[in-house]
């Protein structure tokens, strides 16, 4: 039965279903590109995501932003959003490798160019994917402090413990890192038998809370560990709040230093190879990959090509404290730190 | 808004039916009385919503683009099933804060159970490998029926730990709060724990239908090219539609429809009173918590075969938008108000808060901090309608 709000209902939602009808849609002249990702808590996120939507805003393009906020489901939803605003092309840094399959699905199903920054999906056969090779470049940070242990284990004979802290599992990045890790213990250990002990794995699941409660842990039990690589180094100052209390944050040179290696290049990273704290870091070259995925995705664009499917990889290298003066301009993170990043 | 039914509990205070339409001073005061009115209509949300469409319509045409309102509308269906749960145990006085780890629970046991592939290396450490799951997929890999086992499942799943946290609420005398609260993180854990904190995919094409399938798609504008393009074709009847709207249709069936439903409504004004006068209250409590438990696993569905994976965080996050949809569409967080209608008008006017909050290009940080005052604002606007409301019915 109808009363008269009843009526009042329904009139409202046709004369807001005509609105719909007749409000027209304003083509956009110039590009549209949507960029969504997930946080920008570390410093990597933060100069990757200022690199790519100044490039664009440089050359005219319009940029579309969407902060997923570590929520996988919200980010499709977005890019769902970005879709039916008719965007031109989509760049995105999934939560996961998972959720960027289907994101990237999404986005070819609707005959969007799509280009994934960083955390590459999967299955890479779709989409345009760039990425650092995590392998080459932890193994080259590893390989570093291994030969430091490798010393100090010939002179000690005692085995050297080492401990990894890594990412979350679902991204490949952290399971490319977590296996350059374990490339070199194995290597070191075939050729030097009982150099290192069984590795201690930490989760932190790419977040400083969990990681700080599980390193706590891992320590606490294992107060003997000498040997620690990140696979990211937005945690070292989460690593260095475990240590220090225990008189194991100390620079090279005294005999309670723990090696460490890291792996993103950011400027906390430069600024700890500088004061002697960390040994070595995999850098990713963040400007290279940012270029590599504008531009390879503007290509497209103009080209027509909906469904480009390309892997670009960033070799990355190693920044240690042994080629630190020669070769930290060329990191990412020493460039922010020079600037004073680290001051604001 | 549904209410108690004065036959089964006439010792408790009562609230009309629909509004009391003959007050003197209104007809002194037209505007005044249009607009308390509106107020006290059940579908202020929806008017809400609808001024609010056409006002940020204005501001951002994209909102009203035809692919813009299909796609909101398929963000709608997931969280109504969940809200639907919610807002029967609101209506008992209760509130439900384990469904989001029921839906990360039944999301990776179901996934577990179909999935057709597993990587050994990133698997091999849940504690179901070499049992429930091996490197050829899940027990169920392979099964014609595997769908609709894995479906089932996840669904029995959702409602045996809804009747848990009912069985624990009515039988040890424990507040809901409590009792959900220790259920959300023992099972967000045990997720975690199944899978070893990876995605679970390789999930099977019928299943995947489920989250995405349409039934009907549209296509608005000129036929100007021999083909149209895929993003043009747009969704409108869909699997996650059909499920969702007739677990709500089922949901507002019970309230205003049954005696349990009235039961309900009874249980939330007033417990003790129901009881007295006969109203079986710890059975009634089980049952809706079981109903909580079934809705979450029921949204679970929707959202990993959308997403296209078992996730073990599936939900985190979702709480607030849950709560604040039921809540918004007039679901008393006292108790013994409610309804499926409202909580529809909730998640449509969420939904489109969030649509608005992102064109604007707003950090989520502020998006979640609004969607906060909004809710807060909502329960305001609860309060004041009720005092209208009795103040009506004493005069």
């Amino acid at each position: 039965m109808f009363n008269k709000l009843n009526r009042y209902s329904l009139v409202l939602v046709v004369l807001a279903l005509l609105l719909t009808m007749v409000v027209t849609v304003s083509a956009q002249d110039g590009m549209t590109i949507c960029f969504g990702f997930q946080d920008l808590e570390t410093e990597f996120w933060v100069a990757g995501h200022k690199a790519i939507t100044e490039t664009l805003r440089g050359q005219g393009i319009e940029v579309l932003e969407y902060n997923a906020n570590e929520n996988p489901d919200r980010q499709l939803e977005q890019v769902r959003e970005c879709i039916a605003q008719g965007v031109d092309g989509i760049i995105i840094i999934p939560q996961d490798g998972d959720s960027a399959v289907t994101i990237i699905g999404e986005a070819q199903a609707a005959d969007i160019p799509i280009a994934v920054f960083n955390r590459p999906p999967n299955d890479r056969s779709k989409g345009i994917t760039v990425v650092a090779d995590n392998v080459s470049a932890t193994e080259q940070a590893v390989e570093f402090i291994a030969q430091k242990a490798l010393a100090k284990w010939e002179a000690t004979g005692t085995p050297i413990k080492p401990l990894i802290v890594v990412g979350a599992l679902q991204d490949t990045n952290a399971i490319g890192r977590r296996e350059g890790f374990f490339n070199v213990i194995n290597r070191y250990n075939e050729k030097y038998p009982g150099m290192f002990a069984e590795p201690i794995e930490v989760a932190s699941e790419w977040d400083a809370a969990t990681a700080l409660a599980n390193l706590e842990a891992a320590i606490t039990a294992n107060p003997d560990v000498d040997f620690l690589y990140t696979s990211s180094d937005f945690l070292f100052p989460t690593i260095r709040s475990v240590l220090e209390p225990r008189g194991k944050w100390v620079p090279m040179g005294d005999k309670n230093h723990v090696l460490m290696a890291g792996l993103d290049g950011d400027a906390t990273a430069c600024m700890l190879i500088e004061q002697g704290y960390v040994d070595a870091t995999g850098v990713q070259n963040l400007f290279y990959e940012a270029e590599l995925t504008m531009n390879r995705l503007l290509q497209a664009i103009e080209e027509g090509d909906t469904q480009p499917n390309e892997v670009l990889l960033d070799p990355g290298f190693a920044l240690t404290a042994g080629n630190f003066i020669w070769q930290s301009d060329d990191m990412w993170g020493c460039k922010l730190y020079r600037e004073g990043f680290l001051d604001q | 808004m549904s209410t108690i039914d004065e036959r089964l509990t006439p010792t408790v205070s009562l609230a009309p039916a629909t509004p009391v339409e003959t007050a003197p001073r209104r007809a002194a005061r037209p505007v005044l009385g249009f607009l308390q009115r509106v107020l006290l209509s059940d579908y202020f949300i929806l008017y809400l919503t609808i001024i609010f469409f056409v006002v940020a319509s204005a501001s951002f045409p994209t909102l009203s683009a035809p692919g813009n309102i299909s796609n909101q509308l398929s963000n709608m269906w997931p969280l109504l099933a969940v809200a639907v749960g919610q807002t029967f145990v609101l209506i008992l006085g209760g509130i439900d804060l384990s469904q989001t780890s029921i839906m990360a629970i039944t999301s990776v046991v179901g996934a577990l159970f179909i999935t057709q592939t597993l990587d050994a290396p990133t698997f091999d450490k849940s504690p179901l490998w070499g049992t429930l799951i091996s490197d050829k997929g899940g027990i169920l890999a392979g099964n014609p029926n595997a769908v609709l086992i894995g479906v089932i499942v996840m669904l029995l799943l959702g409602t045996l730990i809804g009747l848990w946290n009912g069985f624990a609420i009515t039988r040890f005398k424990m507040a809901p709060f409590m009792v959900t609260l220790v259920s959300m993180i023992f099972f967000s854990a045990l997720a975690l724990w199944l899978t070893a904190s990876r995605n679970v995919s390789g999930l099977p094409e019928d299943f995947l239908l489920l989250g995405k399938g349409d039934i009907v798609s549209v296509y608005f504008g000129p036929k100007l090219t021999p083909e149209i393009a895929r993003r043009d074709i747009l969704p409108l009847i869909t699997y996650p539609f059909m499920i969702a709207v007739g677990l709500a249709v089922a949901g507002q069936f019970i309230l205003s429809r049954t005696v349990f439903g009235r039961q309900m409504f009874s249980i939330g004004t007033n417990r003790r009173a129901s009881e007295v006068s006969g109203v079986p209250g710890s059975r009634v409590i089980m049952l809706v918590y079981a109903f909580s438990g079934f809705c979450a696993a029921v949204s679970a569905i929707l959202y990993s075969a959308r997403l296209e994976i078992g996730r073990p965080s599936l939900g985190d996050g979702l709480l607030m938008d849950i709560v604040g949809a039921a809540v918004i569409g007039g679901t008393s967080l006292f108790g013994g108000k409610g309804s499926i209608k409202g909580t529809f008008f909730g998640v449509a006017f969420f939904v489109l808060l969030l649509n608005i909050l992102n064109a604007m290009k707003l950090s989520p940080f502020v998006i979640d901090a609004t969607k906060g005052i909004v809710i807060l604002i909502a329960a305001l606007l609860d309060i004041t309608r009720t005092r209208l409301i009795n103040r009506e019915a004493r005069s």
